[in-house]
């Protein structure tokens, strides 16, 4: 009785979590791109305009990014301004929720089918390194080592914490400018 | 509970053995299908492995009412369009894809066209964006090594774009796949090494690399004992039917195994110098096997070491202590390459290929990091990584 009372809660917070997660994961991906030389130079190879989106099926949750170009990307939170190129599909929120709360990483959930990626495959290879580097900054290396197949060895702690604290501070900004 | 889970699909209706061809009426008939059309290269038809295909159809009063045999060995988008058309015309109703991955990946785009209509191949690049199921399609495999009768995608180039479509649906999947061999017995002895160690590295990677799984591992194994067993039984005599069959069987095999578990980093190396270098795929997988499985071996430890008892049998497994299993099998794996390279010079470096420069290996790693293989390579590629096992590859 008590367990079907607590079940729609407990998907609907599943369902705000992931939401949430998306839009800090977006403005993350933006302030880092304007930080890390790295992400930029990943980011440089991507065609100017391409614009990126992760998203659950059929119509969940979702975030929207644009590479304007030299590496540099911009959040458009869950609105794309157009048709998206590339998009990382999940397949249900359960599985975008298993990534999301660091239980299972990304690269194991390409693995297991839990996503799909429509568009160029190299774009959204490139994509996925570009996350992956922005979460080893942004999350405490024990996170961070079940959010990333290998945690990046030259990733030393000054670099990290330095370059997270610079990040949070513009998504805090951004979020307080919502 | 652990986040274990996986994924397999295979239906296609593997059709193998002596006079495995002569089914093909009974099976055409069973789908309702009346008027295949055969599609193929040149080679194929100028040695002579067309016409036990269509002597076993006209036999059982089936007429073949087209042959296209001039699809080039990269196809492309205006082939696929030309080849819809002649099926138009001809009123076909099926197809029989005779050759390698290049015809075999040519009729899956066919199928598209002349089953969703159209002449623009492109709007139906992509995943999942194919519905329903497509026209009656067989595929004959004339070389035992790509496994594309049993794979769910198809590569095509889009001349005018510069780009290469993919297209990836389990409507693609054959109906069936006639493993006949009669099909690989004129097969030139570096062809046939070379594709056999395609197959090898397909099994290899398809129970080393992340997305494994206990279906998969069980086809990859059997496909790398019956290469072992028989490639080079067929190197000795390259008129050992039965070897030849079991090839051919195994190539399938890790067909299916690695369409259900992916591949890693052999591939994204093969794939980006195949593309620079115009060298063909199974020479390049055979040249980054070994170097791979050394820069992966800390993360595979385990179950490379599990694979020597496919490679090398129980005896030679059973000899060797369990923490030198995984080094035994690259080992195992170097060796049958020494050897294919004593019967016909299969290149074990980019030297030996002759067609690439040391000073082009950057263009190689750069190409190879945005490959879709990569992710589900077992290590995490940097650049720097896969610059390093170029160098080791390079002699």
């Amino acid at each position: 009785m008590l367990a079907e009372r607590i079940q729609p809660m407990a998907y609907q917070a599943r369902r705000i979590y992931v939401e949430l997660m998306f839009k800090v994961l977006g403005s993350a991906f933006q302030a880092a791109s304007e930080i890390d030389p790295e992400i930029q130079q990943e980011g440089k190879a991507l065609p100017t305009g391409l614009l990126f989106e992760m998203k659950v099926i059929p119509d969940g949750p979702r975030m929207i990014v644009e590479h304007l170009g030299n590496g540099r990307f911009l959040s458009h939170g869950n609105n794309p301004p157009r048709p998206v190129d590339l998009s990382i599909q999940f397949k249900h929120i359960a599985h975008a929720f298993l990534v999301l709360s660091f239980q299972e990483k990304t690269s194991v959930a390409y693995a297991h089918d839990r996503m799909l990626v429509d568009g160029d495959i190299g774009y959204g290879v490139r994509m996925t390194r570009i996350l992956n580097r922005l979460e080893a900054f942004i999350l405490p290396k024990m996170i961070a080592s079940r959010a990333v197949k290998q945690y990046p060895a030259n990733l030393d702690l000054p670099e990290k914490l330095l370059t997270a604290s610079r990040i949070y501070l513009k998504v805090a900004t951004k979020f307080l400018k919502w | 509970m652990s986040n274990q889970f996986y994924e397999f699909f295979c239906p296609v209706k593997v059709i193998a053995g002596k006079a495995a061809l002569e089914h093909i009426p009974y099976e055409l008939t069973g789908l309702a299908a009346k008027r295949p059309m055969i599609i193929t290269d040149k080679g194929v038809r100028a040695a002579g492995l067309l016409d036990p295909v269509v002597n076993a159809c006209t036999e059982s009063g089936l007429d073949i009412a087209s042959i296209y045999d001039d699809v080039p060995p990269d196809s492309s988008t205006g082939v696929v369009r030309k080849i819809a058309g002649i099926y138009r015309s001809e009123q076909c109703d099926s197809i029989i894809a005779v050759g390698g991955g290049s015809a075999i990946d040519t009729a899956k785009a066919v199928n598209i066209l002349v089953s969703e209509g159209g002449d623009d191949i492109a709007a139906y690049s992509g995943a999942g964006i194919l519905k329903r199921a497509l026209k009656p399609f067989f595929v004959v495999p004339t070389t035992a090594g790509t496994g594309s009768e049993v794979t769910a995608v198809a590569v095509i180039t889009d001349i005018e774009k510069h780009v290469k479509l993919p297209f990836t649906s389990s409507f693609l999947l054959p109906n069936a796949a006639v493993i006949d061999p009669r099909m690989t017995l004129t097969l030139p002895p570096h062809i046939t090494a070379a594709t056999a160690m395609d197959a090898m590295t397909h099994a290899t990677e398809a129970f080393t690399c992340m997305a494994r799984n206990p279906l998969s591992d069980a086809y990859a194994t059997a496909a790398i004992r019956k290469i072992s067993d028989n490639l080079l039984k067929v190197m000795d005599n390259p008129r050992d039917a039965d070897a030849r069959l079991e090839l051919a069987q195994a190539s399938t095999m890790a067909g299916i195994a690695f369409s259900n578990s992916m591949v890693g980093l052999v591939h994204s190396l093969g794939h980006a110098t195949g593309a620079l270098f115009h060298l063909p795929h199974g020479l390049c997988m055979s040249l980054y096997l070994p170097y791979v499985l050394e820069y992966n071996l800390e993360s595979i430890r385990e179950p490379l070491g599990e694979l020597l008892l496919y490679l090398d049998g129980p005896d030679a497994y059973a000899a060797t202590p369990g923490n030198r299993r995984a080094e035994a099998a690259i080992a195992s794996i170097r060796k049958l390459r020494d050897t294919l390279y004593k019967y016909c010079k299969l290149p074990r470096t980019l030297k030996e290929t002759g067609a690439v420069r040391e000073d082009q290996l950057d263009n190689i790693a750069e190409l190879a990091l945005d490959d879709g293989s990569i992710m589900f390579n077992p290590r995490e590629v940097t650049l720097e990584d896969a610059r390093a096992v170029l160098k080791r590859a390079w002699a």
